[in-house]
């Protein structure tokens, strides 16, 4: 779909960064958006507590938000299996882009990884492939999250059988070459022709 | 919610609240989207200058409390990486490329003493300078190629702190 538009009214949308000021520009771009609920938070505890008591409609979380880094906040809310927010779309922010911390955050339940510093333009886009290209969820002993073997549009078909999830996901010192948004996206819709 | 069985996983349509409103009609068409996003950032740009200079004064004040042979080598560490990782990850968005580029290059010196690599001094003090080279309105929407002996010679530090020093 080329140039899809969304609209952000009513949604709501947490922007989780113990950097105010970061937060401050994505609230700016989200509000330019159109997004009129937007909810900054510094921290992880504070995430969990405002998906405890009410429905949020989208996640932006930092991968090194304290406590224990939002890599692990999405494990949490992906296992969470009491909570409505369980399937939340969830984006994580973050300036490390090594091929590790990329993984890892795909193996842990994100929908998406976004680099920081992050333009207008990856912030909409990324929300846009969100929205509009929606994916199974899966349930196993060792993950629950957004399929991480889909179809984008355009893109060559084939999939292979399932024996890729993972035991337990070890959330541990990231390694590898930095990746570009672009490897990153590649690295979240490749999985489905067998590509790691 | 649908659901059914596929190899040893159980997989189901989720169809998530942000999917439904996101898709309404209504919204703003992405290029108008972008440019009021662009307007917005350009708002608080002006504002950005006194953030940055308040940040890197922070930044240089938690680097002179560094004591290499201090047990809390990594806590001291980590108060001077906070405030270059919350640099790097606005300068860009808010016009000064090379001000990112060199907080990233700091960055992976502070990452690389945390993990057990030996903390230098001259090399910290280098990247002090850089910053305060790119916070300068000169340098604004510059990029690392256009001040290529700086950002070499960042690159090549870099290099210096992954290696062990040599054994005197």
């Amino acid at each position: 779909m080329a140039n899809p538009t969304i609209n952000f009214r009513d949604l709501v949308i947490v922007v989780a960064d113990p950097n105010s000021y970061f937060c401050m520009v994505i609230h700016g771009m989200l509000r330019s958006f159109g997004a009129n609920k937007v909810i900054e938070i510094r921290d992880g505890l504070g995430v969990l507590q405002i998906l405890n008591n009410q429905k949020v409609d989208v996640v932006l979380c930092d991968a090194r938000l304290p406590p224990y880094g939002g890599l692990k906040l999405a494990h949490a809310i992906r296992n969470n299996r009491n909570n409505e927010n369980r399937t939340v779309p969830i984006l994580v922010l973050t300036s490390d882009t090594r091929s590790s911390t990329v993984k890892t955050a795909r193996d842990v339940g994100a929908n998406m990884v976004l680099t920081k510093p992050t333009s207008p333009a990856s912030l909409y886009d990324r929300l846009a492939w969100i929205a509009f290209n929606p994916r199974k969820f899966v349930d196993t002993e060792t993950y629950f999250g957004p399929d991480r073997r889909f179809k984008i549009e355009g893109y060559p078909g084939g999939v292979g059988r399932r024996k890729g999830d993972k035991a337990a996901v070890e959330i541990g010192d990231a390694e590898g070459p930095a990746l570009s948004q672009g490897d990153i996206d590649s690295l979240f819709s490749n999985a489905r022709t067998g590509q790691e | 919610m649908a659901k059914n069985t596929a190899d040893d996983a159980n997989t189901f349509t989720v169809t998530t609240r942000f999917e439904t409103l996101a898709r309404r009609p209504g919204g703003l068409r992405r290029e108008e989207a972008l440019q009021a996003a662009q307007t917005a950032v350009e708002e608080i740009a002006p504002d950005f200058g006194n953030w940055a200079d308040r940040e890197l004064e922070q930044l240089i004040a938690a680097v002179r409390c560094i004591d290499p042979k201090s047990p809390d080598l990594k806590v001291l560490v980590e108060a001077v990486a906070v405030h270059a990782r919350r640099v790097r990850d606005v300068g860009t968005t808010m016009g000064y490329e090379l001000l990112t580029f060199v907080a990233d290059k700091l960055c992976e010196i502070l990452e690389a003493v945390e993990a057990g690599a030996e903390y230098r001094q001259n090399l910290v003090d280098c990247h002090l300078e850089a910053l305060l080279l790119s916070r300068q309105e000169r340098y604004r929407n510059m990029k690392p190629d256009q001040v290529p002996e700086l950002s070499a010679g960042l690159v090549e530090m870099g290099k210096m702190i992954a290696s062990p020093p040599i054994a005197k």
